[in-house]
């Protein structure tokens, strides 16, 4: 996510101080307000804006067009209600976890409630994290604060269309706490077990992507399938807003991207392009899969290939050149077109809108090759596909086990299902009292 | 039958309830959840039989005929006739959706 290199690392090792070296900072804290860098911080701004983007609207028109059409509104309130309840969150303990030195496990406490997040007009003062020190401490921790958001409602699509919605909310606010935090913290505070053994995650491969997908699978397999899974056919209500979300999605992801340079400069840039390239070779690699094995086209297949691309070079973006984003958006289109349909089957889970094979199966995909086609020159540092591999188990051991453990907990708090007669109802109705207009 | 004519039967069911019966009813709920709206029949019948309100007869024998196709035909033809849909024109339509939407 950050230019994370020896000099960082160095400095955290050392234990410089903000205040007493001047330095690069190793925790957050207050500096002069000149010292800031307008241009940055206009564009974290924008990125910020960009990535909440992606999830509202963009993840709820996704996910929305491909339940059925008497789930869709349920669908769209839980991406409403997840973004609200993580923003809380993130606020109160997420970011402290996350972004403070803490221990290379978890951070400490010094940023709960936003606490230090200071602006101090008269004494020309400004708070600023140790991982973004040209920009205000309240803006880097807004960008964070929709990494937060999105990924936790990445996991939705797996839930949907029979899970209670009390439950859904149980489940990603734990979720959220115990296993988004944490492992932003491990791969991306610069004093972070997975950042210290030199783990590449540029925008969140492994933190948002490889994350959520196991952790929907998971979902999948505890609440095990919908009533007439695999006997009825799920006619998705409308791929038109599928492809809406899509769109979003996309032109977020320039946010998301670009943003995590963290600076408006030439790195943002390239990440800028590289991300566009991967998402169309993604989309077209996807497209000639379907086309080939199929012999149609389909749009939820462009759109869905748009996404896979976007999902491999994220964790790759400040790290590869033009070409090797080619190559990774197409090997990505085609493993998660794979991941989607035949891995599906063989993992026989109804994972109903297939967050594992496309969000897992692409952050797994882009971790890997980030460690293969890393440039020393744009970056300063060199992969590692070993290393890489490392950060992929952690995260996907971690995340299952946990995700498991929430579910188990959330059961007992409020149940995990809804019953028969609301599932055929559909969750508009049983949930909500809501119904799409004729 | 479209939904909304659904929901016009079962407003109309639930207005004449409220002014005969006294008893208040879910609308919606009426026209979506077919336990629901089988209960509402019975009771619309039983008053009906009970003080005279034919009316009430008539507009629970049309919310009953509403609840027997609540299946989209495909679906009804798989659960009940055990065929899946293999006669339909879009055939590849209704099996591209089973197991996964891509």
């Amino acid at each position: 996510m950050h230019r994370i290199g020896p000099k960082w690392l160095l400095a955290c090792a050392l234990g410089f101080s903000l205040a007493a070296w001047g330095q690069t900072p190793t925790h957050p804290g207050l500096v002069a307000q000149d010292t800031l860098n307008a241009a940055d911080t206009a564009w974290m701004m924008t990125s910020t804006a960009l990535v909440l983007l992606m999830t509202l609207p963009g993840i709820a028109l996704f996910y929305g067009g491909m339940v059925r059409r008497k789930n869709v509104l349920n669908t769209m309130a839980s991406i409403v209600a997840v973004a609200a309840l993580v923003s809380l969150l993130w606020f109160a303990v997420g970011y402290s976890i996350a972004f403070t030195p803490g221990n290379p496990w978890l951070g400490d406490g010094s940023r709960l409630w936003f606490s230090g997040l200071n602006y101090l007009k008269e004494a020309g003062k400004v708070a600023v994290s140790h991982v973004a020190p040209n920009v205000p401490e309240s803006v880097y921790a807004m960008f964070q604060l929709t990494f937060a958001i999105i990924t936790a409602a990445l996991i939705v699509g797996a839930l949907v269309e029979r899970m209670r919605f009390s439950a859904m909310l149980w489940f990603t606010g734990m979720w959220s706490i115990v296993v988004y935090a944490p492992v932003a913290h491990w791969v991306w505070e610069p004093g972070g077990w997975l950042a210290t053994m030199g783990v590449l995650d540029f925008a969140g491969g492994a933190v948002v992507h490889i994350n959520a997908g196991v952790s929907g699978l998971v979902c999948a397999y505890v609440l095990g399938p919908r009533k007439g899974y695999g006997k009825e056919p799920f006619k998705p209500y409308n791929l038109g807003f599928t492809m809406a979300g899509a769109g979003l999605l996309w032109v977020g992801w320039f946010g998301f991207n670009a943003g995590s340079a963290v600076a408006a400069d030439g790195r943002a840039g390239l990440a800028m392009a590289v991300t566009h390239i991967a998402a169309s070779a993604g989309a077209i690699a996807w497209m000639l899969g379907e086309w080939i094995v199929r012999k149609r086209p389909s749009l939820l297949g462009l759109s869905s290939g748009l996404v896979a691309g976007l999902v491999a070079i994220t964790p790759a973006a400040g790290f590869v050149t033009p070409a090797s984003a080619l190559l990774i958006g197409a090997v990505a289109g085609l493993a998660c077109y794979w991941g989607a349909t035949e891995l599906k089957r063989l993992l026989n889970a109804d994972d109903s809108l297939d967050v594992f094979g496309v969000h897992g199966i692409g952050g797994i995909v882009g971790a890997l090759m980030t460690g293969l086609l890393a440039n020393r020159t744009i970056s300063g540092v060199q992969g590692d596909v070993g290393i890489q591999l490392l950060g992929v188990v952690a995260v996907l051991l971690y995340s299952a086990t946990m995700s498991a453990l929430l579910l188990w907990v959330t059961k007992v708090i409020v149940g995990l299902r809804v019953d028969d007669a609301s599932e055929d109802a559909g969750l508009d109705i049983s949930q909500h009292r809501e119904q799409m207009g004729t | 039958m479209l939904p909304s004519e659904k929901i016009a039967i079962a407003a109309h069911l639930h207005v004449l309830l409220r002014r005969k019966t006294g008893r208040v009813t879910d609308t919606e709920w009426m026209a979506s959840n077919a336990d629901y709206a089988a209960e509402i029949v019975r009771f619309a019948r039983a008053s009906a039989e009970k003080d005279g309100h034919t009316d009430l007869g008539e507009w629970a024998a049309k919310l009953e005929a509403t609840l027997a196709p609540t299946l989209p035909p495909a679906t009804i033809a798989e659960k009940f006739i055990g065929v899946a849909s293999t006669a339909l024109p879009n055939d590849a339509n209704q099996h591209r959706y089973i197991r996964g939407i891509r």
